[in-house]
């Protein structure tokens, strides 16, 4: 059942209370975690944080916990398939999910008992009514010679003569339930078709910290994370963005209004957090303004950087912006203050010129005291890139909690090392996007587009992780339906695979939705994998809480294909 | 623990090689206080549901008023037709598939004017009526009462032979629910004289020239008066009604053999001397070939009314296997419905209860195998009765027999089998193991038993039910170690280069790397 209020409806009744915090890999989930952590040391609740990559994981989690705990919390997992069917939990476990995965699961939505969904209503979430899916036994009763006719059972003792006129109310209400079973099918069917994301996580739990009036600064500005973890790894619209971003903006607003009266007395610890309608270019502020327009998809994209054409219009550009070549090249840090100043103004301009007007987008920096400034998505792109390193086998364990620290302020060391990670990471992508468009890796398949990685491409360890891999997808397909001239092509949604685990040869493959300003961002891959993985009986694994990723072995990929293009075609 | 008393005095049997008949009868009666149990659950669970839809059905004022103006016209009228008119609402309401409205027209006093009814000379208002109070006694015990109460038996014994075949149907049909109640009734019905008009309407030379429907009711009704049990309906009776029955085991109407077959379980489901009621009517052959005929709702109670017999004395079961039942059996052993499958196991199990050479017979008939396979992957309550099987046929069977169940592979999946929460099975099982190395003494092969059951991982198991919680679990298991199994290390030792098999070789590095430490 969807919860109406957050507060009496699941804060009062963890409170005093063991709870068990199952949270999901991915910086949203890591923001929200954040900020329910800071509660429950506001009120000591006692807890325990277990960090769950898929569906498997978080049955194990389920199964190590359940003795010790009534209530368990999940975040950005669970709400999209029947939980009780897949933990078979005992009556007295409660689980509250704070998920943006949707659909939600209809069994999910009408259960009251034990799955309290903390999921916005304002959502637009379209589940369907309960009458619509969800009839009572009693109404199906009755039919005993349905029984009989399955033979083999003692006929009854006694019998009861119906009316003639019974039987065709019998068989009206029969083709009635058959009727209403087809639509049924088709209800869910509509509903279930496609996956999307729902409000993030980090906010929902923030708006219950601000009802508690337990809010900070700090959750404020994981709330703004989360946000933009959405943003940046494409899973909301735009629309869906620019509202959520005037939500935060509001509370932002708020918190530093309330500062005001201490004489904006800013010291070494203090932390502001500002609107900015700053560059898309990621990290910039921590590298070079020309590796950050390079290593930035909106950019690269533009000038098609992976083309001798597209390094020339870059040269052109920065030229055009009046700026040094060296002062470019030079740290962002070290650039001269004249050229600082108004530089987002200058960069905007010539953008306009070039055909990038969206150069510019909503968004939320940080001050740290006095020498350290963040946007958000710098720390999205750091957290991730600490989240899923591949640096040194180090278990998913600890990069969890190497993510979890460098959200924290008193950890910015930590923060500058993902940023550094993140930075490999995002060269990386481009580099992989250069080269797939270079040697024409992308596929048309009919129905959509195929992109196969290698074993042996550079960085191919980096891309069995799904976080980069959604990154790479996505940058990729812009990259694709920027460079193709055909137009049909630019319409196709993408599937890309890349090797997983080369022991158990296995890959992981992706599907994402096609790419289009006005994208609903809804995937229908999620579905489509099943079935083909069901008819084929390819050796598949949907584990992953996002059902459009999966992993599959090596061996059948070819089967898996052909059966995905025949369903899609 | 009573049934592990059961299983003490059993195996004391075993030791004196007696024959275990009153093991037999119990198994039979246990099986039908199984069936019992479950049909009053599902009583229970009718009459629970029945309560809470007539609850229901008091809301809605419609019905309410309906149900008085059906009442308001009978108490002001003797007018035939405006009868005839509230006669027929009356039972319209009751014959609606939801919530009927028995009690309603229970306690508003009607039955005794339905069943006056019965007995006017106006045709229609007696089938009106008919129906009515057939679907009044097709509820609970109480609303049967309530009819009976007023006086239906004989009005409806008296209409069974009306000119009116819609009429008679009708009657039949109400009959039969009564009968359907209980012993009590069924009794009454026959006390009033109801089984001779019964018969009467079938004593025409062609059966065929009824509606199938008609004659469906009149099979139907028959078997209720063959049912129940506690006490079991008069021989009298049961002779006079069994040529009838003989007779429509001939007829082609699936719905009438199902019927039939099963009044015929109903009647083979008693003392030795009820079953030789049934045998002497010599239709096992005609029994025997339904159960080859393929359909479920046939198979299953042929197969009930034989395994029913094969309970009974050597003598009956003997003649069960001369109308070839077994030949049937590969079919049914194997058959996709589990519940049939597990009957068939029943059956098998009072078969191979019985002389070495119905045993024998067991083992021509090649199901030897099939009960071997089901040890090894099958519905684990068929598996429990295929347990049975194995058991009665080592205590019975003699050391030849023995030896070519063990030939075939038995050991194994039996072993398999003690892993089983019910220690009753379990039990059974190493009674099993014990008459298998009975056998093995006589021929003295027991060393070669020991070493078959060890390689199978047999010996962990028996070893593992000595910390059983029942204990004569763990004094049978510890029996058959003490016997068999101790002192024998020593012993393997020096028969140990005489056998080649891989598993032996195996256990003796494993004993040398221990003598190393």
């Amino acid at each position: 059942m969807f919860i109406t209020d957050i507060r009496k409806e699941f804060y009062d009744f963890v409170v005093n209370q063991r709870v068990a915090l199952l949270v999901s890999s991915d910086i949203d989930a890591l923001c929200a975690c954040k900020i329910l952590q800071a509660l429950f040391h506001c009120d000591q609740v006692q807890y325990t944080l277990v960090p769950v990559t898929g569906w498997q994981d978080l049955g194990t989690a389920f199964l190590e916990h359940k003795e010790q705990f009534r209530y368990f919390v999940l975040i950005n997992c669970g709400a999209n398939v029947d939980l009780l069917e897949t933990l078979q939990p005992e009556e007295d476990s409660i689980f509250f999910i704070c998920d943006t995965h949707r659909p939600v699961d209809v069994v999910n939505v009408y259960n009251d008992t034990q799955v309290k969904l903390m999921i916005k209503q304002d959502d637009d979430l379209g589940v369907p009514s309960y009458d619509d899916i969800f009839r009572d036994e009693e109404e199906e009763g009755g039919d005993d010679s349905g029984n009989e006719s399955d033979g083999g059972s003692e006929p009854s003792g006694k019998r009861r003569r119906y009316d003639e006129g019974e039987v065709e109310r019998r068989i009206e209400r029969q083709r009635a339930t058959r009727e209403w079973e087809a639509r049924r099918r088709e209800i869910l069917f509509d509903y279930e078709q496609y996956e999307y994301h729902g409000t993030s996580a980090a906010m929902v739990i923030f708006e219950l910290a601000w009802v508690l009036t337990k809010d900070t600064k700090d959750m404020l500005w994981w709330a703004i994370i989360g946000l933009t973890d959405q943003w940046v790894h494409d899973k909301i619209t735009h629309m869906k963005y620019v509202t959520d971003i005037a939500t935060l903006q509001r509370h932002v607003s708020r918190h530093n209004h309330r500062n005001e009266d201490e004489d904006n007395s800013l010291s070494i610890d203090c932390m502001r957090i500002s609107f900015e309608y700053d560059l898309r270019l990621a990290l910039y502020q921590h590298w070079s303004l020309f590796e950050s327009i390079c290593n930035s998809s909106y950019t690269s994209c533009n000038f098609k950087l992976w083309s001798m054409h597209g390094q020339k219009k870059l040269q052109e550009f920065l030229a055009d912006m009046g700026l040094p070549l060296k002062q470019v090249k030079q740290k962002f840090n070290s650039m001269d203050m004249s050229v600082k100043e108004n530089l987002r103004e200058v960069i905007e301009e010539s953008s306009n010129k070039y055909g990038m007007k969206d150069i510019r987008i909503q968004t939320f920096g940080v001050h740290f005291g006095f020498k350290n400034r963040f946007l958000a998505s710098d720390v999205v792109h750091a957290a991730a890139a600490l989240l899923e390193s591949t640096e040194k086998d180090e278990s998913p364990g600890d990069n969890f909690i190497k993510a979890l620290d460098c959200l924290s302020r008193s950890n910015l060391e930590r923060l500058h090392g993902g940023i550094d990670l993140a930075k490999k990471k995002l060269m990386a992508i481009q580099q992989t996007v250069a080269s797939c468009i270079c040697t024409n890796l992308i596929l048309s398949q009919g129905p959509f587009l195929y992109c196969y990685l290698l074993e042996g491409t550079p960085d191919v360890k980096l891309f069995s992780k799904p976080m980069a891999l959604t990154l790479l997808c996505k940058y990729l397909l812009k990259a694709f339906v920027r460079s193709t001239r055909n137009k049909r092509c630019k319409l196709l949604p993408l599937i890309i695979a890349a090797p997983m685990d080369v022991e158990k040869r296995t890959v992981i493959v992706l599907g994402i939705p096609p790419e289009s300003e006005t994208s609903d961002k809804k995937n229908f891959f999620g579905r489509a994998f099943e079935k083909a993985a069901e008819s084929t009986s390819s050796r598949t694994l949907h584990d992953h809480f996002d059902t459009s990723i999966i992993e599959l072995k090596m061996e059948d990929r070819t089967k898996f294909l052909d059966a995905l293009i025949t369903l899609l075609s | 623990m009573s049934a592990g008393n059961e299983n003490g005095v059993r195996l004391d049997k075993f030791k004196n090689k007696g024959k275990d008949a009153n093991e037999l009868r119990r198994r039979r009666v246990e099986v039908n206080v199984e069936l019992r149990k479950a049909k009053k659950d599902d009583q229970i669970f009718k009459r629970r549901n029945v309560t809470t839809l007539v609850d229901e059905a008091t809301s809605p004022l419609q019905e309410k008023s309906q149900n008085c103006q059906v009442t308001l016209v009978w108490r002001g009228n003797n007018n035939l037709d405006a009868q005839l008119n509230a006669t027929q609402a009356a039972r319209k309401l009751l014959s609606r598939e939801r919530h009927p409205p028995i009690d309603h027209i229970i306690s508003a006093g009607l039955i005794p004017k339905l069943v006056a009814f019965l007995g006017l000379e106006s045709p229609p208002i007696q089938f009106e009526a008919a129906w009515a109070l057939t679907n009044i006694a097709s509820g609970t015990s109480d609303q049967t009462s309530a009819v009976v109460e007023g006086g239906a038996i004989p009005a409806f014994i008296r209409l069974v032979i009306s000119p009116h075949p819609h009429i008679s149907e009708q009657a039949v049909w109400a009959l039969g629910n009564i009968a359907g109640d209980g012993s009590v009734y069924r009794d009454q019905v026959i006390k009033h004289g109801a089984v001779a008009p019964l018969l009467s309407l079938l004593a025409v030379p062609e059966l065929s020239l009824f509606t199938s429907g008609y004659l469906r009711n009149i099979t139907w009704t028959l078997s209720n008066l063959c049912r129940n049990k506690n006490p079991s309906p008069p021989l009298a009776a049961v002779q006079q009604i069994l040529p009838t029955l003989l007779r429509l085991l001939h007829h082609d109407d699936k719905e009438v053999l199902a019927d039939t077959c099963w009044a015929l379980s109903y009647l083979t489901d008693g003392p030795n001397d009820r079953i030789e009621v049934v045998v002497q009517t010599g239709l096992i052959s005609r029994l025997v070939q339904l159960l080859g005929s393929g359909e479920v709702f046939v198979v299953t109670p042929s197969l009930r009314a034989i395994g029913n017999m094969v309970t009974g004395t050597d003598e009956q079961t003997q003649a069960v296997l001369n109308a070839g039942a077994l030949s049937m059996f590969p079919g049914l052993l194997r058959h996709h419905k589990s519940n049939l499958q597990k009957e068939a196991f029943w059956t098998l199990s009072n078969i191979t209860a019985g002389r070495d050479s119905q045993i024998q017979d067991v083992i021509n008939a090649g199901l030897v195998p099939l009960m071997v396979d089901v040890l090894r992957k099958g519905d684990y309550k068929t598996q429990k009765e295929a347990v049975w099987a194995i058991t009665n046929f080592t205590s019975g069977g003699t050391v030849e027999q023995v030896v070519y169940l063990v030939q075939a592979n038995v050991l194994e999946p039996l072993l398999n089998l003690l892993s089983t929460k019910d220690s009753k099975t379990i039990l059974v099982i190493l009674d099993a193991i014990t008459n298998i190395f009975l056998a093995g003494d006589k021929i003295g092969e027991a060393d070669k038993l020991c070493m078959m059951i060890e390689e199978c991982g047999g010996l962990d198991k028996i070893e593992a039910l000595q910390s059983h919680e029942n204990e004569l679990v763990y004094k049978a298991s510890l029996n058959l170690i003490e016997k068999y199994f101790s002192g024998e290390e020593e012993e393997d030792q020096c028969v140990a280069p005489e056998l080649t098999t891989d598993g032996y070789a195996f256990h003796i590095s494993e004993n040398q790397s221990t003598f190393n430490f």
